[in-house]
């Protein structure tokens, strides 16, 4: 075996009153993928923290190339040949790709101007050994897709030229096709020598991608194994430390149908048309930009339809804005739960009685109490980690997050709820739970429209499954016949198979 | 156990606010002990307050649900000006002419709401541009050197030896506090403050609230400068002016954020007493006027300064709490 790029010997970092690592081993050898697993909370993040040199450890030693090193700083961890894509995007949309990715060494001429026509060649130059010859330097970053902004996001870390490349989630939103092309520049990053530290909670992608994993539980470091020996499986027993529950499927749909749509035209889509049962899960399925998402705003009349007709239980309706939705029984949980969907420095209880405050009112006036005890049995039915109704939402993990985002529209019973990318950014205990819950959900008569760009999703939890390419319907599946090469067939705008 | 009690007790600006006020009015006494504390000192100061106070309601509202009003001062002298211009050259019955103010204050605001909800304006410059027009209108229109019989009454008649101005005052924040700490109505201000579009998602009316929101600052600024024109007897040409600043400031002091969904409006009101006390202590030192603006200034940043130490204290202290849970094994 080659000798060691990294090594990260028995590193401890202590928060007072808890061990966030306890002696964690690491060891990253020359052009390797390396996956780093956990849930939220193991301490992946920490250990990223202290690489990246925005946490010093309390104990244990760092190696590169057989040295010792101290990462003082995230300047020194650069100058090693350090660099890291964080989850949060660091860009500022209205520059272009150029400056965004060479914002901290811009080549100059005398006198400290812009060297312009070397900064776009330099980028294009960058832009070409991964392979994109498709942007512009000059583009400005805010028109990009997500997808794209975090292929720039990635340029931006290989502008310094890293020996090692940490990328921490960089596929929470993309869809399998953009996800390919990611793989695409990584592969051939590791045959340029590049070693990669990658961590995703989407599990199936480490098989694809990754040579060896290495398990964080609870701050303890529970081995790294070549990825050949491992099962989806035994990575999960590794990282909660217990075997999840199988899941089991049952379909619960009943015969009355709840929401029709007919003929629904919009900015992005053109004749939608679907019904939607009680206790049915169906799914939304396409690409990024497909219109999916659109259909489900103009549902919830935030950005109303152009044309067509909506029907909720049998009668022809008109949604203008959210309150007219929610009059007729439609709850709605947002993509991109940061962005739509918390409110981050108000308490949870405050974000669950969101849409129920009237409801909870007496009179008009609101009292804690009255808003506490609904809430709290709730969030203990939810199984929602949180030291009191009382914390303030940005301190919740996502998982728990998202499931106060549910709560929010299960106080109200919603007769139809719409949920978009329901576990994005989520671990995967959290998602199994948030599984179960939307089965529940649909076991109690709920109709549930699911948008997701994740296939194994998806297929576990639909009764029957959409496909949107470009914003019309091109397919239609039913749990039997959905696979997800028969998705992706659709969602591409192949035409239906010829039998 | 003790230490983050009172870390989080110092978060509290109501608090922190009451305690510095009873030092300084304490500190005051001590120095001036023949003068500070009489009744004519103190209703002086009370009386300047009240106008101030009313206003500083509608701007904490606004500043809850993420925006502000920089027009407040402009309408102030609108609204007094024209009642008394109105009461005065045309002599309509007071109340009347009152009320004819009153109505063109909440028109400005609902004109503000409508241009920045609908349009989508940036409030900024929408309010500025307010500022400017109302200011001009007020200019261009006469001026009154002595008002009618009865509109002075309103700033001047006493209750328990204390003009009514202070009644008003005590009674709209009393008001406003309740409403807006248990009122379905001012709650859903918050959450616009705290994320827009989730509240929008969440079926909160957003813009119809902050058009409202825009109104009843409106409709407040509006209030205070008639009480205010009625108080002293005459509509001076710089009625009102600059007053946006002190608001802000007030308010900002009180507990806002820039970023909207924090304050209440006791903090706003304490807010204000504690600039006016500090005017009247600049007084009694014999600090020339000029100083009290760079004062106010250095007060403002200090407040914030301490407030961002506070917070970032707390924080740390927070996420260890918080791993402290996640990281008990699991069953």
């Amino acid at each position: 075996m080659a000798a060691a790029r990294l090594l990260l010997s028995a590193i401890s970092k202590v928060f007072p009153g808890v061990k966030a690592l306890d002696a964690v081993s690491f060891d990253l050898l020359p052009a390797e993928i390396h996956a780093l697993c956990g849930e939220n909370g193991a301490g992946k993040s920490t250990l990223m923290n202290i690489l990246s040199g925005n946490l010093q450890p309390d104990e244990g030693e760092i190696f590169l190339h057989g040295e010792k090193v101290v990462l003082a700083n995230p300047l020194s961890a650069q100058n090693q040949g350090i660099s890291i894509v964080h989850q949060e995007k660091s860009l500022v949309g209205n520059l272009s790709i150029a400056e965004n990715i060479f914002t901290e060494n811009y080549p100059v001429k005398t006198g400290g101007f812009i060297d312009f026509p070397e900064l776009y060649s330099r980028t294009q130059k960058l832009l070409q050994t991964l392979n994109i010859t498709s942007l512009d330097p000059r583009t400005k970053v805010e028109s990009l897709s997500s997808t794209r902004q975090q292929i720039v996001e990635i340029a931006k870390a290989l502008a310094k030229n890293p020996k090692i490349l940490i990328l921490d989630e960089p596929t929470a939103a993309m869809t399998a096709d953009e996800t390919e092309t990611l793989f695409r520049i990584l592969r051939e990053l590791r045959q340029k020598g590049t070693s990669v530290i990658y961590i995703s909670h989407r599990l199936t992608e480490i098989f694809e991608i990754a040579d060896r994993l290495t398990v964080l539980r609870d701050g303890k470091y529970q081995g790294t194994f070549p990825v050949a020996d491992m099962t989806i499986k035994s990575i999960i027993r590794l990282m909660v430390g217990r075997d999840l529950e199988e899941q089991t499927y049952t379909s619960q749909q009943q015969k009355n149908i709840l929401l029709s749509i007919k003929n629904l035209c919009g900015h992005k889509f053109h004749n939608i048309t679907f019904e939607l049962r009680a206790g049915e899960i169906l799914a939304l399925a396409g690409l990024v930009g497909a219109g999916r998402s659109e259909v489900a705003r103009a549902i919830m009349g935030i950005d109303p339809a152009e044309k067509g007709e909506i029907w909720v239980q049998g009668k022809k309706v008109i949604i203008r804005n959210p309150p007219d939705a929610i009059r007729y029984g439609i709850g709605y949980v947002p993509e991109n739960r940061k962005e739509q969907g918390i409110f981050p420095e108000m308490t949870l209880a405050d974000n669950i009685a969101v849409t129920s405050l009237s409801s909870l009112a007496r009179k008009g006036f609101i009292q804690n109490n009255q808003v506490f005890s609904p809430v709290q049995k709730l969030v203990e039915k939810l199984q929602i980690k949180t030291p009191s109704i009382q914390q303030k939402m940005i301190n919740l993990s996502g998982g728990n997050q998202q499931k106060a985002l549910l709560g929010r529209w299960l106080m109200l019973d919603p007769s139809v709820l719409i949920v978009d990318e329901p576990t994005q950014g989520v671990d995967v205990g959290a998602k199994a739970e948030i599984y179960q819950l939307l089965r529940a959900l649909a076991a109690k008569g709920t109709a549930i429209l699911l948008i997701s760009s994740e296939l194994p999703e998806v297929l576990a939890l639909s009764d029957r499954v959409l496909v949107l390419y470009n914003g019309t319907l091109t397919g239609e599946l039913s749990r039997e016949e959905a696979t997800e090469s028969e998705i992706l067939h659709y969602a591409s705008g192949l035409a239906r198979h010829s039998p | 156990m003790n230490t983050p009690g009172i870390a989080k007790l110092l978060q509290e600006r109501v608090f922190t606010l009451s305690l510095t006020l009873v030092i300084l009015v304490g500190v005051c006494s001590l120095i001036w002990p023949d003068t500070f504390l009489t009744f004519s000192n103190l209703s002086t100061l009370l009386l300047n307050i009240s106008t101030d106070s009313v206003v500083v309601i509608g701007m904490m509202i606004l500043l809850i649900s993420g925006t502000f009003d920089l027009s407040v001062g402009s309408v102030y002298a609108l609204s007094g000006g024209l009642a008394a211009y109105l009461a005065y050259n045309y002599g309509m019955f007071t109340p009347v002419a009152i009320l004819v103010g009153l109505g063109v204050a909440v028109l400005i605001g609902f004109i503000n709401g409508l241009l920045i909800t609908k349009v989508g304006i940036n409030p900024l410059i929408q309010t500025l541009a307010t500022l400017g027009i109302v200011r001009g209108i007020f200019d261009l229109m006469g001026k009154v050197a002595t008002l009618p019989e009865g509109f002075d009454a309103l700033g001047t008649s006493r209750l328990m030896g204390i003009q009514t101005p202070f009644w008003v005052m005590i009674s709209l924040v009393i008001i406003f506090s309740i409403l807006v700490s248990r009122h379905v109505f001012f709650r859903r201000y918050y959450y616009i403050g705290g994320n827009e579009k989730a509240a929008r998602l969440s079926g909160i009316p957003v813009n119809r609230l902050k058009v409202w929101g825009f109104m009843l600052s409106a409709f407040l600024a509006g209030v205070a400068g008639i009480l205010f024109v009625s108080r002293m007897g005459a509509v001076p040409d710089t009625l009102g002016k600059g007053l946006e600043l002190k608001i802000i400031t007030a308010a900002i002091l009180g507990g806002a954020s820039l970023l909207g969904g924090q304050g209440k409006i006791t903090g706003a009101f304490l807010g204000v007493i504690f600039i006016h006390l500090i005017s009247n202590i600049l007084v009694f030192a014999r600090v020339s006027g000029q100083w009290t603006d760079i004062i106010f200034g250095i007060i403002l940043v200090l407040a914030i300064s301490l407030d961002i130490f506070l917070k970032k204290n707390a924080e740390i202290r927070l996420t260890e709490s918080l791993r402290n849970i996640y990281q008990q094994p699991k069953p």
